[in-house]
């Protein structure tokens, strides 16, 4: 498929917090009650469209038990949009954020966009962390927050968008540096092949036409 | 300030007696109605040259007449209409007395009522549009009007015509005859075919003097200027043609701002006159140009993607299987162990160091291919997804992990079954290059997890593992070839009458083939640092 751009994104948090729900949810648009446990990484992806492009969103769903962090951790590297999750009837997911944080702005560049995750919103009988907290955490730490339910299907294509939205504009803003793929971001085949001259359409379509 | 209309007028009326007048012209002189004027006093002097284009278009006339030259008509008229030449202006208007006063406010003239105060201005402009009107009404009039100035007239139109027609000509070389005989046509309709009045009116200027030299500077110089563009403009003209031309073709100035609208439409054939104009121009043009490349590129673009998705596309497929994905990440991996086994023999004492490096020699020649040696077929008796099944548990006995070969095996066997007989040579191809790369996924898919749980093994046996993965990239690999052959068999079986085409076909499967093993090899290499890791 053709797209304009390619948004790498990865999925991190405890294991059993729904990851590769949310990302079955997103791509297949169903919900698994039982998944394996995922094996270091599996793959997702699905087109999406933001400001009149196509915007391949490829997702690595990465495994969240303790055996795999040393392995998941080489797969952060150029990452353009991160979504971390954690269960709202787990407080021990969402104690374990901090972690999770340090991790991915370690082991990620700088520019990442990352956006926490509360999953498993339909079990509200069995919350255990508030969503204000979830709010206050996301704002402590400069992320975007939401909370999401991969089995009502409640938010989960908003979490994934909204990231493409702010990577976008990051973009736009020039704060990616679309050429360098560390930064999770390739350009589609249609740009490339053109040469690297037609370059940044980010700073050169900003201002938009200040000719004649 | 008027508007630009009526500015032109003013200008025109007297752009002889008043210099600033004049000035104000000089800053179009981008345009070559610009560079008409400002040899205007030697144009007096134009030895006529007949244009066999003025001939041909001379049928047109009616419908250039139509085809709003209205503005053109009035431009030219008042430009080239001085003082030396009102009589003959009178002369002819005496010839259309039917045209009546109030039609010279017709067509945006509005504004000429409230410019002038001086009656005989007023009088000198009404007359070449009252002469106009009256041609476009009377034809015998025009005709004769243009039949009696038109040998003397052309050299203004001849020249333009004759420069812009070559530079236009070679610039679109490259365009289908369609297309250059449309713009021809136009360009003789339009150009080459002046309203007879306005040939009267050049005429009566061009009484006497040598023009060679006038005419020189002004090809050159018109040359440089719409003719550059021009043969510069390739492809759009085939796109933008029609819009050019249906936007009327006013007066060559017109045309200069046509073709920069042009060019910010977007022009492939632009980018390789970048460099000529931009030493023309400076920021703006450079800000359309990119604009101008960047559409260029994505027309480009939608183009190659309709044909790439006419083709068979290898890597396209590869990709959607999540192939290129799945060698990315063991990349990743492959990459981060290798450096974690460099820190290794940097932190260790040289004497160890030593050791270490011999232990990752020993692994290396472990992970090497096996010569094509003959094989112990123990797949007699099943089917052959079944043996490729057993082939692979073999290999991979001893690794001490569990690898998933259910997807790879399940898609051989759909492969073998989806293949009909009666299959036609194009859809058994593309059933081959999509099995090919779909395999090559599944494969490399096997590497990459089977590098991550190699990394999260408790204990590690080097010796097996490498024997293990070797072993598995020998099945692998054979096992490409046989669906590459297992394709080129039925592609060399179907009874046809494209022979060549299916010739290419099968040697595009071996090349397919090829690439496939490349891949494989490739992901093999990289799962050799996960097993040396295991040994220091």
């Amino acid at each position: 498929m053709a797209y304009a751009y390619l948004f790498k994104y990865i999925i991190i948090g405890d294991t059993g917090v729904g990851k590769s729900c949310l990302l079955l949810q997103f791509t297949d648009k169903r919900f698994q009650p039982v998944h394996d446990l995922t094996i270091g990484v599996e793959f997702g992806a699905r087109m999406i469209t933001i400001d009149g492009k196509q915007i391949k969103l490829q997702i690595w769903d990465t495994a969240g038990q303790e055996a795999f962090r040393s392995i998941t951790r080489s797969y952060y590297r150029g990452a353009a949009g991160a979504l971390l999750v954690y269960d709202i009837t787990r407080r021990d997911t969402f104690n374990h954020l901090t972690t999770w944080l340090e991790d991915a702005r370690q082991h990620s560049n700088s520019n990442m966009v990352i956006m926490l995750i509360g999953n498993k919103s339909d079990l509200e009988s069995r919350r255990e962390v508030k969503k204000e907290e979830g709010e206050a955490f996301a704002r402590e730490h400069g992320l975007v927050f939401m909370e999401t339910s991969a089995k009502t299907a409640a938010n989960v294509e908003e979490a994934f968008i909204n990231t493409a939205k702010e990577i976008y504009e990051k973009i736009q803003e020039g704060v990616f540096d679309i050429n360098n793929e560390a930064n999770g971001i390739k350009i589609g085949p249609q740009h490339g092949g053109a040469g690297s001259g037609g370059g940044a359409p980010g700073a050169g379509g900003a201002p938009p036409g200040g000719c004649c | 300030m008027p508007s630009s209309d009526s500015d032109d007028f003013e200008s025109a009326d007297e752009g002889h007696s008043s210099p600033t007048k004049r000035e104000r012209k000089k800053r179009l002189s981008s345009s070559n109605y610009s560079d008409n004027l400002e040899s205007e006093d030697e144009l007096k002097k134009v030895q006529p040259k007949v244009s066999s284009k003025l001939e041909v278009s001379e049928d047109k006339e009616s419908v250039v007449n139509n085809e709003g030259w209205d503005d053109f008509d009035i431009d030219e008229d008042t430009i080239q209409t001085s003082s030396n030449n009102e009589t003959e202006v009178k002369n002819i208007s005496s010839k259309t007395e039917t045209i009546t006063v109030s039609e010279t406010k017709d067509s945006g003239w509005d504004d000429f009522d409230d410019w002038g105060d001086d009656s005989e201005v007023k009088d000198q402009e009404v007359k070449p549009q009252t002469i106009r009107d009256n041609i476009a009404a009377n034809q015998d009039v025009a005709q004769t009007t243009s039949q009696k100035d038109e040998p003397k007239a052309s050299w203004g139109w001849g020249w333009g015509v004759d420069s812009l027609l070559n530079s236009a000509t070679a610039g679109i070389s490259t365009l289908t005859t369609q297309v250059s005989q449309g713009i021809t046509t136009v360009l003789e309709t339009g150009i080459g075919a002046p309203d007879p009045e306005v040939l009267a009116r050049m005429s009566s200027k061009n009484d006497t003097g040598n023009v060679t030299e006038d005419r020189k500077t002004e090809t050159i110089a018109d040359t440089f200027q719409l003719g550059s563009l021009l043969s510069g403009v390739t492809k759009f003209v085939e796109t933008t043609g029609t819009k050019v031309i249906s936007g009327g073709l006013d007066t060559l100035e017109t045309i200069g701002k046509k073709t920069m609208e042009v060019l910010q439409d977007g022009d492939p054939g632009l980018a390789k006159k970048k460099a000529l104009l931009g030493l023309e121009e400076k920021p703006v043009l450079s800000q359309i140009l990119r604009e101008a490349k960047e559409r260029a590129d994505k027309e480009d673009s939608v183009k190659e993607a309709k044909r790439e998705a006419k083709e068979i596309h290898y890597e396209t497929l590869f990709d959607d299987c999540e192939g290129l994905v799945h060698l990315e990440a063991l990349e990743m991996l492959s990459k981060q162990v290798s450096m974690r086994i460099e820190e290794k023999l940097r932190n260790s004492e040289p004497s160890k160091r030593q050791d270490i490096k011999e232990t990752l020699q020993q692994v290396s020649e472990l992970c090497e291919m096996p010569e094509e040696g003959e094989e112990n077929d123990i797949t007699e008796g099943i089917s052959r997804p079944d043996g490729l099944h057993e082939k692979l548990l073999k290999a991979t006995r001893d690794i001490g992990i569990k690898l998933q070969f259910q997807p790879l095996i399940k898609q051989y066997s759909d492969v073998l079954n989806e293949l009909a007989p009666d299959a036609s040579p194009r859809g058994s191809y593309k059933l081959g290059v999509k099995s090919l790369a779909h395999s090559t996924a599944l494969s490399v898919e096997i590497y990459h997890k089977m590098a991550e749980m190699l990394l999260v093994k408790g204990r590690r046996s080097t010796a097996d593992e490498a024997d293990a993965v070797t072993q598995m990239t020998v099945v692998l690999t054979k096992h490409i070839g046989d669906l590459a052959t297992h394709f080129t068999e039925k592609l060399s079986k179907i009874p046809c009458e494209g022979k060549e085409d299916v010739n290419s076909y099968i040697t595009n499967i071996f090349l397919e083939a090829g690439n496939s093993s490349k891949y494989i090899e490739n992901a093999f290499q990289l799962t050799v640092p996960i097993i040396q890791i295991g040994a220091v």
